[in-house]
């Protein structure tokens, strides 16, 4: 629905798109590069349309405030970063035409912060086809393994923890309080079989086989129904269920589950976008009391540490920077009602990812290069980004957090869970 | 307009012999699209199934599940392929295509099973399903199930085709049958008029009544030199024959001396009044 603070922010967009000083649409660097005596162009392939539109905008919107900030310094090395954005709605073959764009046309000097599996994983093979242009995919938005792994691995850095360490954890932590039939819900596309095959592996471990699993199409929306999915995991008797999707589908599968009796643990990894999974199952509610059964089952896990903990130094420059500048969504690219978080996981992540970006450019120096991306990305060791771990890169660790964070939700917001006993046994 | 009766038989055969035509073309197209078609479907989803398992083989062994997934959802998107799965060697699904589940009939069957069967799956429709193994069957194997709801719509298009080119022959051959049998039913209506004005003639017994109620037909029908001429002729030659004697000349339809001539090739020798028993006739 189209709110009255969504329209006002549209047109704050609006006008702020023209002064953004992190985004424009140049034509390409002269020598193909990417790189001029000013700027530094990144590009971006993300949804920004669609029913996951909200993990694009997030990501960005965290990356944009970094870039904002690190511009208004001066920049890196005196030149600002652009960031160029495409949206390609989740889909495989616009982000494989919109990389076509980047590279050939815009030729940026490398790609940044790309949203989804079944996406990057079709976006892999043309880096390789392309390897001579020393063209590499950094810190993309998704956990998967493809990007982690030969023959593709070698063109991409990673951030985050990857599905098999959050899948993994889950389990461990179900298993762990006496849950051991476990079934898994998921998209039918690669970014579900990369959780089902975690959560296989995570049960393997554990001596146990998985107790049921139902698919849905990616795109699905909340508006739609997961009844069927939901009978068929209820006749698995699970003690709890994995949820592997973006928010639309997920929350929509919460809803279901709880309406037909499934009241069992939700668990959802961190890509589906807790906090719009919140407001799905939220809104519209009377009160509290009754969103209250949508939500106090579910159990999501994170790849950055809450944005509510203010201890964390990187928290706490987030929310500033997030607070000072509060970045609005490409006003060219999104076209449908988007009301943005103050503050999120997934914007957090781009936050995180834009920083450490920053810290690689730096370390090229004056004169930035695509062949010195990868020396300069294994001089990062030990680096300090403000989380609770610390970074390290080397040629054979392309990814630099491994930790995973586990949340619940209390008091409409989404909290760092302590004690899973408590919760769930 | 009219359909003589001598004609209806004719008409009906037409219409009879369209349809069968008709019917067995459509008999005979539907059999050879079936049977074209579905050879060439379960040989295509054999090839695509070859395609995929040994595509499978390097992932399977070194790679994530998600390239798997990555690479049969890609296969779905042809034209005709419903649903692709894929099996390890103890018959544990890896990667599949199914919203919201893998069906029942499928999980019940055979899924290390590579021969290809007939399926029909609730809500979904009906399907050929074919199997490739992986690495010679120790790896897994590779299921492709192609809808034959496209086989038969194809069919369906193929026949909706050669019914409408035989329905606008059928429409045409009716209309140019009923020009041809009236054009050929016109002059027996006026053989039939001569014939009606001749007896009358015969009933007054005067001469010429005949002439002046039929003349220019008449003499259009005396004047034909085909069978409907001749027969004509012969009824003239008749209606003289049976005149009294005596009261032959005049009484018989004005026909000119060439007319005359042409009415031997009937075998009949006639002129005006004169009407001789035709050789051979035996009367």
């Amino acid at each position: 629905m189209l709110t009255r603070r969504s329209l006002i922010g549209y047109g704050m967009a609006g006008g702020l798109a023209a002064l953004r000083p992190w985004r424009k649409a140049e034509a390409a660097s002269p020598d193909g590069s990417g790189v001029t005596d000013t700027e530094i162009v990144l590009g971006m392939s993300a949804a920004f349309s669609g029913p996951s539109r909200g993990l694009g905008i997030e990501l960005y919107r965290g990356a944009a405030a970094y870039f904002e900030h690190v511009n208004r310094q001066g920049g890196v090395h005196g030149r600002r970063i652009v960031l160029k954005t495409y949206d390609d709605g989740y889909q495989p073959d616009p982000s494989v035409r919109n990389t076509m764009t980047l590279m050939l046309q815009d030729q940026v000097f490398l790609l940044f912060g790309y949203v989804g599996t079944p996406t990057v994983t079709r976006v892999l093979p043309m880096l390789k086809k392309f390897q001579d242009r020393g063209m590499y995919l950094f810190f993309p938005f998704t956990g998967a393994q493809p990007q982690r792994e030969p023959p593709y691995g070698e063109f991409a850095f990673n951030l985050r923890a990857s599905y098999l360490q959050e899948t993994a954890g889950l389990v461990d932590n179900f298993v762990g309080v006496g849950r051991r039939r476990i079934a898994v819900f998921y998209q039918a596309d690669a970014y579900g079989r990369s959780g089902w095959a975690g959560v296989r592996a995570a049960l393997r471990g554990h001596g146990e086989r998985m107790a049921g699993e139902a698919t849905y199409r990616r795109g699905s929306k909340f508006t739609g129904t997961m009844r069927r999915q939901v009978e068929i995991l209820k006749a698995s008797r699970p003690d709890a269920v994995i949820c592997i999707g973006a928010y639309a589908a997920c929350a929509a599968f919460a809803r279901d589950a709880v309406d037909l009796g499934l009241r069992v643990p939700l668990a959802n990894l961190s890509f589906v976008g807790s906090e719009n999974l919140l407001k799905l199952l939220t809104d519209g509610r009377r009160d509290a009391a009754a969103a209250r059964p949508y939500t106090d089952l579910l159990v999501n896990s994170q790849v950055v540490p809450s944005y509510e903990d203010t201890f964390i130094p990187a928290v706490r420059e987030y929310r500033e920077l997030m607070a000072r500048y509060d970045p609005r969504p490409p006003a060219d690219l999104v076209k449908e009602p988007y009301t943005p978080f103050a503050h999120s996981f997934v914007s957090l992540e781009g936050f995180l990812d834009a920083k450490l970006m920053v810290e690689v450019l730096r370390r090229l120096g004056g004169e930035p290069a695509r062949s010195d991306l990868e020396r300069a990305v294994f001089t990062v060791r030990d680096f300090d980004l403000g989380v609770i771990e610390r970074v390290s890169f080397t040629p054979g660790r392309r990814q630099g957090l491994d930790r995973v964070y586990y949340t619940v939700v209390d008091h409409g917001r989404f909290v760092t869970l302590i004690d899973w006993k408590a919760r769930f046994s | 307009m009219k359909v003589h009766k001598l004609f209806q038989k004719t008409l009906f055969g037409i219409f009879a012999l369209f349809g069968f035509i008709g019917l067995s073309t459509s008999v005979l197209c539907i059999y050879t699209v079936d049977t074209h078609l579905s050879e060439e479907y379960v040989s295509n989803s054999r090839d695509i199934a070859k395609t995929i398992a040994d595509a499978s083989v390097d992932i399977l062994l070194n790679r994530d599940l998600a390239v798997l997934q990555s690479l049969i959802d890609q296969f779905v998107e042809i034209q005709g392929i419903k649903y692709v799965y894929i099996t390890d060697e103890t018959g544990e699904f890896l990667a599949h295509t199914f919203v919201p589940g893998i069906p029942e009939e499928i999980l019940s069957g055979d899924p290390r099973g590579t021969a290809t069967v007939e399926r029909s799956l609730p809500g979904m429709g009906d399907f050929v399903e074919v199997g490739s193994p992986i690495l010679a069957g120790v790896a897994g194997a590779v299921h492709v199930g192609m809808d034959t709801s496209l086989i038969a719509l194809k069919i369906q298009r193929a026949i909706g085709q050669q019914v409408y080119l035989i329905c606008i022959v059928f429409v045409a051959g009716v209309f140019a049958a009923l020009w041809l049998v009236n054009l050929a039913a016109k002059p027996l209506g006026e053989l039939l008029g001569f014939a009606a004005a001749l007896a009358r003639s015969r009933e007054r017994e005067g001469g010429g009544e005949g002439k002046a109620e039929d003349g220019a037909a008449g003499e259009r029908l005396l004047a034909r030199d085909d069978e409907l001429g001749q027969l004509a002729r012969l009824f003239l030659y008749f209606s003289e024959a049976a005149r009294p004697a005596g009261r032959g000349g005049g009484a018989v339809p004005a026909r000119s001396s060439d007319q005359a001539e042409s009415s031997e090739g009937t075998g009949f020798a006639g002129g005006a009044g004169a009407a001789d028993v035709p050789a051979g006739s035996g009367s």
